[in-house]
């Protein structure tokens, strides 16, 4: 069976959109998917639980930080098991586990709950891991929604410039002036018929296009899990969306 | 000579007489074959029968003539000439017959070449007058239509002219026949009658149609020698149905080019139709007919087009079109004052879709027929009927204006007269067209850079944000009951898309896009207590500010000093705007203002801030202390902060941090359930004890400044112990006790004795008093069969059911009462799990066969 994990789509607050056209395409194949679980701050988007209701009417909810108490006067419970096939599968946001995302913490979690896998969520990196013959997987943030934890290495402060950085900093050193300019070229149309703002905007030191939303965001990709329970096998399906495409990792787990 | 009485039985008569009338023919007895023409012929008299059954059998004497007529081509002039006989039919007595037989023989003559042609087209038509019956008479000008389509064919132009006058004659005498037919017979039957002048038009049209095969390219005949003629009986008949359908005609058979050059006269001819007849369809019809031939062109860019243009010969002001077409509705407002608002609708509709595909750029267009449409709303005085809401959101929403959302999005900030039109719809309306323009806004990528257009995204969608005040003021009863602690959230659409406006802001310039997010906050707080649903995007998008300047230090150091007091006036923002959150909605979201506190502090600390963050913890604490009641929510919030402190790392100054985590651990001691304060204050015991960031760098084992103090983590965890035990229901104490173990081999694992104070002799002394108090548990769970039910006890005391029937577990927050025996063996295996651990660990660390784990079972 197909179970698939979502967590952190934080809609409306912080995500416009739901997932990227192109994971929806994925995972919208009408019977396909068993069990959908939501671990945390996905419960605020009506239109999000629509989708997510089209895809599986199965839907196990745990609750996230700014999760509300209840959705759809259910009250969504902080931590639940999940059977499938030979495993248990256990699921928590984790915004109470101290400290946050610690893997010995989340083994005692583990062990509380007597379960194989944890499936965990709350810091929107996607990642898998086993430690104890248990499995651990948070499938990160499936809109790549913004995130306030400490953010990953600004890359130009390394020696190791990633490319982003790489092409936008010979430019701005080159001089202040003509680079407002050129930059300037660059935004949208709209932009430019907004004729005095745009004056003043040329003059503003602040004016800086590039820093990118990407950064600002926490260097969020959106991500989601899927896992393929088959008796003792669970193979993990990792998706990514990077730079418009979708990359995919396979995991797998065998319980003992 | 008579008629049948139905139908069938005239068909077969003229079956009959046709047979007969050849059988003559091949004995070259002319005369009997006309007797029996003409007795054929009088079928054609018969009152009784519908338009379609004399279509029929118009049809069948069509093809009998064709015979005749090929007979009279071939014998012309061996047997007899046909001058003759057109003179020797003029002889036959009905009229009908007469005319029918008139011009078979004179369509015949037509084909020899010395006929004198336009003698016998003109006699032939003036004699046409003599039969004023509407159906005989159309059908008769039909067939000399028919008869004489082959002799008009001429490159000549004198001649080509007196054709033209020749159909145009003919038009408008069946135009006559067919419009006189609407008032035949009892008024009763109108509608009947109606319905069969439709079934007829077709024979009318007919002469258009030739008229445009005429004609050919001709545009300076068309324009002078036609067209003035047709629309002049269009207009002088007075007639709905005529003038609806040749209009129509017209629209389809001429060319476009030729529409183009004769634009205002078609459309002020329409100012002078019958005031019922439909304005709007002959506008649709001629936008369609426009629209299409853009279609049609290869190369239908606007160069190309107006290039296009200047090639035919048209004034310079026909030119552009729209603005016929805009004189036009001007005409027509002023001469037509009896006009509905709902009749102009499909014609502004109408102009629009033109204006928008010839002229696809221009807002002004647009502009100016809102404006139109605006005036017409106000001077009407009274609102719309919401029957006809369909039209207004037709045009607000016109598929038109939607298909680019970047036009759109033009539309909807830069034309005045659109937010006019808007606002004088009725509510639900709004409403309702503001949840499309939002859809259509936020799935286009688009972003809002200027403050005048994001107010006015804003003041289209004031009608959902302002929902709030009125249903303040009607249950303010209710509200009474409520008291201020319910936190009523629901799945609002409506709300989840107007907080994405904020998520569309963006200015390339901090201090501009700081000002858009104000400008939302302004608008949302409108919003009352919907509020909640909404500052949060706006808090996230600050945060996105405060997270860009940071990076932005870090790429340029140089900026630093300007860019730290950007980020604090920021946090003042954040700061402010939470507050406000918490004044608008009182007790409304108590929770998520806790929640926004903390990761606002927690952002702060990321950027050294440590004032900043203990400030916006403070507020959390203010929060926690005078506002969250429910225990749940109470423990959940404590071990959050608990999270969050651990996280930070620039309070250590000054000891905030120490400060902060001492409060953090009182409260979470003072909570109101004993398992609640258990569980908080080991959870606290972290706070003394950091681990790696390895974001920052940190790594266990190499970093040596980690704020760490074993002391206090086992007061922590011994004062935890001291709660469980006291706790009377032993099945909660155990199983709380065992979670301290769990923290205790945490601990185990991160440290020696001496630096986490956690040693083995504490470990084995804990294990030792489970397994006393266990002994008790042991005895009532032991009866319990294997039934595969299983419960849990989840990290914050919910009872968590797991059965063999369902994959998902059910989740309670008391304990189930019913299944109360199997709950004992909670924390007895829950220890055998812990223990097993251990057993393990040993083999991986050698520290851990200090524990002495006992017999495990």
């Amino acid at each position: 069976m197909l179970l698939l994990a979502l967590s952190d789509a934080h809609i409306p607050e912080r995500a416009i959109k739901d997932l990227p056209q192109k994971f929806k395409k994925l995972i919208s194949v009408p019977n396909k998917i068993q069990q959908v679980v939501l671990l945390g701050n996905c419960t605020k988007s009506y239109s999000f639980l629509k989708f997510v209701n089209q895809i599986s009417s199965n839907v196990v909810v745990v609750r996230g930080e700014f999760d509300n108490k209840t959705v759809a006067r259910e009250e969504i419970p902080l931590n639940t098991i999940i059977k499938q096939g030979d495993f248990t599968i256990g699921c928590c946001n984790g915004y109470t586990v101290v400290p946050k995302s610690d893997p010995l913490s989340l083994l005692t979690l583990a062990r509380q709950l007597d379960v194989d896998i944890v499936l965990w969520g709350g810091t929107h990196n996607v990642e898998a891991y086993t430690l104890e013959d248990k499995f651990f997987i948070n499938p990160g943030t499936c809109t790549g929604a913004f995130n306030p934890d400490w953010p990953l290495p600004d890359a130009s402060n390394d020696s190791t410039l990633e490319a982003s950085a790489d092409s936008s900093e010979p430019q701005t050193q080159a001089s202040e002036g003509s680079t407002d300019n050129a930059n300037d070229a660059t935004v949208p149309a709209q932009d430019g018929k907004s004729d005095q703002d745009d004056v003043a905007n040329k003059e503003d030191e602040d004016t800086d296009s590039e820093i990118d939303d990407f950064e600002v965001d926490g260097r969020c990709i959106p991500s989601f899990c899927l896992l393929d329970i088959q008796g003792s096998t669970c193979t993990l399906y990792i998706y990514t969306y990077v730079d418009g495409e979708v990359k995919v990792d396979k995991v797998v787990y065998n319980k003992k | 000579m008579s008629y049948a009485e139905n139908i069938e039985q005239a068909i077969s008569n003229c079956r009959q007489q046709t047979v007969l009338m050849q059988r003559c023919l091949s004995q070259g007895k002319l005369m009997d074959a006309l007797k029996h023409t003409s007795i054929m012929l009088t079928e054609l008299r018969s009152p009784t029968l519908s338009p379609k059954q004399y279509y029929e059998l118009y049809i069948l004497i069509y093809d009998s003539l064709s015979i005749l007529s090929s007979y009279f081509v071939e014998c012309h002039p061996k047997k007899h000439h046909l001058a003759d006989l057109y003179e020797l039919v003029q002889y036959a007595g009905n009229i009908l017959p007469r005319l029918y037989l008139m011009i078979t023989v004179g369509s015949s003559y037509l084909q020899s070449s010395d006929a004198p042609r336009e003698e016998i087209l003109k006699d032939m038509i003036e004699m046409c007058k003599g039969v004023q019956n509407p159906i005989r008479g159309l059908f008769l000008r039909y067939y000399l239509s028919q008869r004489t389509k082959p002799f008009f064919e001429t490159e000549d132009p004198e001649a080509k002219r007196a054709n033209i006058s020749l159909i145009v004659a003919n038009f408008i005498e069946m135009n006559k026949l067919w419009v006189r037919l609407q008032h035949q017979g009892p008024l009763r039957e109108r509608e009947q009658r109606t319905r069969e002048r439709k079934e007829l038009k077709i024979l009318v049209g007919t002469n258009l149609v030739r008229l445009s095969q005429i004609v050919e390219s001709d545009f300076a005949m068309y324009r002078d020698e036609i067209l003035p003629l047709v629309l002049e009986q269009v207009v002088q008949c007075r007639d709905i149905v005529s003038q609806e359908y040749l209009l129509d005609v017209i629209c389809q058979v001429f060319p476009d080019e030729f529409h183009l050059g004769t634009l205002s006269e078609l459309l002020s001819t329409t100012l002078k139709l019958s005031p019922a007849a439909p304005v709007n369809e002959v506008v649709l019809t001629l936008v369609e007919r426009l629209n299409g031939y853009i279609d049609r062109q290869e190369h239908p860019g606007p160069d190309e087009l107006a290039k296009k243009l200047e090639s035919l010969d048209i004034s310079s002001e026909s030119q552009n079109v729209f603005f016929v077409f805009w004189k036009f509705l001007n005409q027509l407002n002023e001469e037509r004052p009896d006009l509905s608002l709902q009749e102009f609708a499909p014609i502004i509709k109408g102009i629009l879709k033109l204006t928008l595909r010839w002229y696809p750029d221009n807002l002004s267009n647009v502009d100016v027929l809102l404006k139109f449409m605006y005036e017409k709303c106000k001077e009407s005085g009274q609102t719309v009927p919401e029957d006809y809401d369909y039209l207004f959101q037709e045009l607000l929403l016109a598929n038109d204006l939607r298909h680019d959302p970047r036009f759109f999005y033009q539309v909807l900030t830069k034309c005045e007269s659109y937010q006019k039109l808007f606002r004088v719809q009725n509510k639900g309306l709004q409403k309702f067209c503001v949840n499309e323009i939002l859809d259509a806004i936020t799935h286009a990528d688009l972003r809002i850079s200027s403050e005048t257009e994001l107010q006015k995204i804003l003041g289209v969608c004031e009608v959902m944000i302002e929902v709030g005040a009125e249903k303040a003021s009607s249950s303010l009863i209710l509200d009474e009951d409520d008291g201020t602690d319910a936190e009523k959230w629901s799945l609002n659409a409506d709300q989840e898309k107007l907080a994405k406006i904020a998520h569309l802001c963006y200015n390339k310039s901090i201090e501009k896009h700081t000002e858009l997010l104000i400008a939302c906050r302004e608008w949302f707080q409108k919003g009352d207590k919907n509020a909640k649903y909404l500052y949060p995007a706006v808090i996230c998008n600050i945060w996105k500010l405060i997270r860009k300047c940071q990076l932005m230090i870090k790429r340029k150091p140089q900026r630093r000093e300007k860019m730290s007091t950007t980020i604090k006036q920021l946090f003042k923002l954040a700061s402010r705007t939470i507050n406000e959150l918490y004044n608008t909605c009182e007790g409304g979201c108590l929770d998520l203002l806790y929640k926004l506190n903390l990761q606002t502090a927690s952002l702060a600390d990321q950027l050294e801030l440590g004032d900043i963050a203990y400030d916006f913890f403070s507020q959390a604490f203010t929060i926690f202390e005078e506002s969250l009641s429910d225990s749940r929510t109470q423990f959940q919030a404590i071990v959050n902060m608990a999270q969050t402190l651990q996280k930070t790392r620039s309070l250590y100054a000054e000891s905030s941090y120490d400060t902060l985590i001492t409060r953090c651990t009182l409260h979470g001691s003072k909570l109101l359930k004993k398992q609640d304060q258990c569980r908080a204050v080991y959870t606290c015991s972290h706070l003394w004890w950091a681990t790696e960031i390895s974001l920052l760098g940190e790594e266990e084992g190499v970093t040596d400044n980690f704020f760490r103090e074993g002391k206090r983590v086992l007061e922590c965890l011994q004062r935890s112990l001291r709660v469980a035990d006291s706790i009377m229901d032993n099945v909660q104490s155990c199983q709380l006790m065992v979670e301290i173990l769990n923290r205790c081999c945490y601990y185990f694992v991160h440290g020696d004795e001496n630096s986490t104070h956690v040693g083995t002799k504490y470990i084995n002394g804990l294990i030792e008093l489970i397994k006393t108090n266990l002994k008790s548990l042991k005895m009532e769970a032991n009866q319990g069969e294997d039934s595969g039910e299983r419960f849990f006890i989840g990290t914050d005391g919910s009872y968590i059911h797991q059965s063999p029937v369902n994959s998902v577990s059910a989740v309670y927050n008391k304990p189930p009462t019913s299944k109360g025996n199997n709950l004992a063996s909670v924390p007895i295996e829950f220890f055998q799990r812990t223990l097993q651990y251990i057993e393990d660990q040993k083999d991986v660390d050698e520290r851990f066969k200090a524990i002495s784990v006992g017999s495990t079972s």
